[in-house]
């Protein structure tokens, strides 16, 4: 099932307590981290937490995540293919 | 008033490798690792097991305090003529810590006996001021907490205040114990090395936590005129880079280390030995190197670090470690780097796998870095 | 050139928070170093006078990190496990980190825990002794409920700064001015007066 997008940004604005800035203003296909929304390697592991609390995905390598990553889109579509039914 | 020379007048240290500065003395000779694993970390919500803990009891609620007392006590056992010349007024304590008596805070949210003393241990300034009192230092009390890079920035405290004249010997103590909450919070950052960390190694992927109780004390070379060992140079800096991860090219740590040998009037070649931080993350090993090789060159004076055998003492490291570098140099020989098989690519050629004897240290360097950008270097040399 | 200076002072609490305008990153860090880094904003320095790896700063948390580790440790069972983001800031000299970050300040710093009394002293020996061409010193009271159920101390929430550099300013530092709390409220009483 896919995840909408608009929701996943406001769990991550949510999660990693971005100031000043809504799901609207974020794109879709802007990177994550380094430039776009410059999140960082601590943003990183908050995500992984967040995974699993509210999508029951358990990432046991950090290594394994980093493609999905790379912005919301790849992250939701990572979550639509691992999120146990 | 800062040709005041300060000199170290006796050490004290109870961690991973046992209890006692011969006992450390002989782990660093035979290069061991007091690194095991551990029961009490043995649960999935921990990353690792294994880590370095001190032959102390697992149900004391304040181990922060037994520790740092076993420490000290052996320090002013062994500075026992020096001191007794010293009045109580005129001697200070610095105390080191990042956690101080977490044990406590585990205990109380989980509804398990907590002696009010063990309690009000939570408060790191009040275990320094209880220390005091309780080992005769009635001089200027301080208790820093500068991450992992306290027990350097302590020693160096402890020197001032003696430069200062403000105090004429000073206990610098370090303390942090082994703690659900810290494996749980290394866990969290994904920072353990399941197999127990390997320093500068190849495979290194982490840390592993350790705990110890470690005591310095410092004292005015016109009180301690035997002894042979002085705190010659300090330097900090911040890398104002990132919370929890070093500075990529080691500026900040190369800042350091020049400030210190500037302050200690000394050039990189007249540097014998270097302790190294020596997390066992890849981080930090490779900043570390890169910082070494800006300061010294392609030839840099031999290397090696103690985290293979003692584990990361956090707040309690950079006394422990300083202690290290004092058994080195008062039996002349330089520490090897426990654990370590495989030097990583970019490690230093001069790095140390086993110990070195019947050398003649007479300057050392020691390093540490914290979360939170720190980085501090502290110069000891030998008469 | 002996003489060492103030050059400004600020006093914060909770309440200044919400109107903080200090990045996207500022809901992040916890609720000292949020204190303390408005309070070293609110001095207004400009650091480009300075060289950058010449300002140290020295920090006192009088309760350590004790309510960031009482948030850390609560959250410990919570699925997929405590806060990685929490746990970098369970040490007292987060704030410090921040504030480097921020400002970009590479010099030499210090962090104590307990009262401010030795911090413009410490500051100031910095400078002396030539480590240091200026300091951001600051007092942190950071108390949440939680926090002050385990240990000794009031529910507080608030933080000062005051910038101390060498040679000239708003005012001179000598050596009995210890009380950072005080110092700070007569520099802005004497500011908004005049």
């Amino acid at each position: 099932m896919q995840i909408s997008t608009h929701e996943l940004k406001s769990k991550i604005i949510e999660s990693l307590k971005l100031q000043d800035i809504t799901p609207e203003q974020i794109d879709d296909d802007a990177p994550l981290f380094g430039t776009g929304l410059g999140l960082d390697s601590i943003d990183a592991l908050e995500l992984v937490v967040l995974l699993e609390k509210d999508y029951g995905i358990v990432i046991k390598d950090i290594e394994e995540g980093r493609p999905a990553f790379r912005s919301v889109q790849t992250l939701a579509d990572f979550i639509a293919a691992k999120r146990p039914q | 008033m800062r040709e005041t020379e300060v000199v170290i007048a006796g050490c004290g240290a109870i961690s991973a490798v046992g209890c006692g500065i011969e006992t450390l003395r002989d782990a660093l000779k035979k290069n061991s690792s007091g690194l095991r694993p551990l029961e009490k970390f043995s649960s999935p919500r921990f990353q690792s097991n294994v880590a370095g803990a001190a032959p102390r009891n697992f149900d004391d609620d304040n181990p922060a305090w037994s520790l740092a007392t076993e420490a000290l006590q052996q320090a002013r056992e062994s500075a026992q003529k020096i001191l007794a010349e010293i009045p109580a007024g005129r001697i200070g304590l610095v105390l080191s810590t990042t956690k101080a008596n977490i044990e406590a805070l585990e205990r109380i949210s989980e509804n398990r006996p907590c002696s009010e003393t063990a309690r009000r241990h939570l408060q790191a300034n009040l275990l320094a001021a209880d220390l005091a009192a309780a080992h005769g230092a009635r001089g200027p009390v301080q208790t820093i907490s500068v991450a992992c890079v306290s027990g350097l920035i302590a020693v160096q405290q402890g020197a001032k205040l003696i430069q200062r004249g403000e105090a004429d010997a000073v206990f610098v103590v370090g303390v942090d114990c082994l703690s659900e909450f810290v494996v749980a919070g290394f866990t969290a950052l994904k920072a353990l090395d399941p197999l127990g960390c390997r320093p500068f190694d190849a495979a290194r992927c982490g840390l592993s936590p350790g705990e110890a109780g470690a005591a310095i004390v410092l004292a005015r070379k016109d009180f301690a005129a035997d002894s042979t060992i002085k705190i010659r140079g300090f330097g900090g800096s911040n890398d104002a880079n990132h919370l929890t991860g070093p500075s990529r090219d080691g500026s900040g740590l190369a800042q350091a280390i020049r400030v210190a040998l500037k302050s200690a009037k000394l050039s990189p070649q007249e540097i014998d030995f270097v302790h190294a931080h020596g997390t066992g993350t890849s981080y930090n090993d490779a900043m570390e190197s890169l910082a070494l090789k800006t300061v010294f060159g392609e030839t840099s004076p031999p290397v090696s670090g103690s985290k293979g055998m003692l584990g990361h003492t956090l707040g309690a490291a950079g006394v422990l470690e300083t202690i290290c570098c004092v058994l080195a140099m008062q039996n002349n020989f330089l520490p090897g780097t426990p654990r370590l098989q495989t030097p990583a690519d970019g490690a230093p050629k001069s790095l140390l796998r086993e110990p070195k004897f019947g050398l003649r240290v007479k300057n050392v360097l020691k390093l540490n870095t914290g979360f939170g950008g720190m980085n501090g270097a502290l110069i000891l040399s030998h008469e | 050139m002996n003489k060492i200076s103030i050059a400004a002072a600020s006093i914060v609490t909770e309440a200044d928070l919400p109107s903080a305008r200090l990045g996207q990153r500022f809901g992040r860090l916890d609720l000292q170093s949020q204190l303390a880094l408005l309070a070293v904003a609110s001095l207004k320095i400009n650091f480009d006078e300075f060289a950058r790896d010449r300002i140290g700063i020295c920090l006192a948390a009088s309760a350590g990190s004790l309510s960031t580790d009482v948030n850390f440790w609560n959250g410990r069972n919570g699925i997929g496990g405590p806060s990685p983001t929490l746990f970098a800031y369970t040490l007292p000299s987060a704030a410090v980190g921040e504030i480097a970050i921020h400002f970009h300040l590479t010099g030499p710093d210090l962090c104590f825990v307990g009262d401010d009394k030795n911090l413009l002293a410490e500051a100031a020996d910095f400078i002396r002794r030539g480590d240091a061409d200026g300091c951001v010193c600051v007092f942190c009271e950071a108390v949440t409920a939680g926090c002050a159920e385990m240990i000794s101390l009031p529910q507080t929430a608030t933080a000062g700064a005051i910038f101390l550099k060498r040679g000239g300013g708003l005012r001179e530092w000598r050596e009995f001015d210890r009380d950072m709390k005080a110092l700070c409220a007569l520099i802005l009483q004497s500011k908004s007066a005049g």
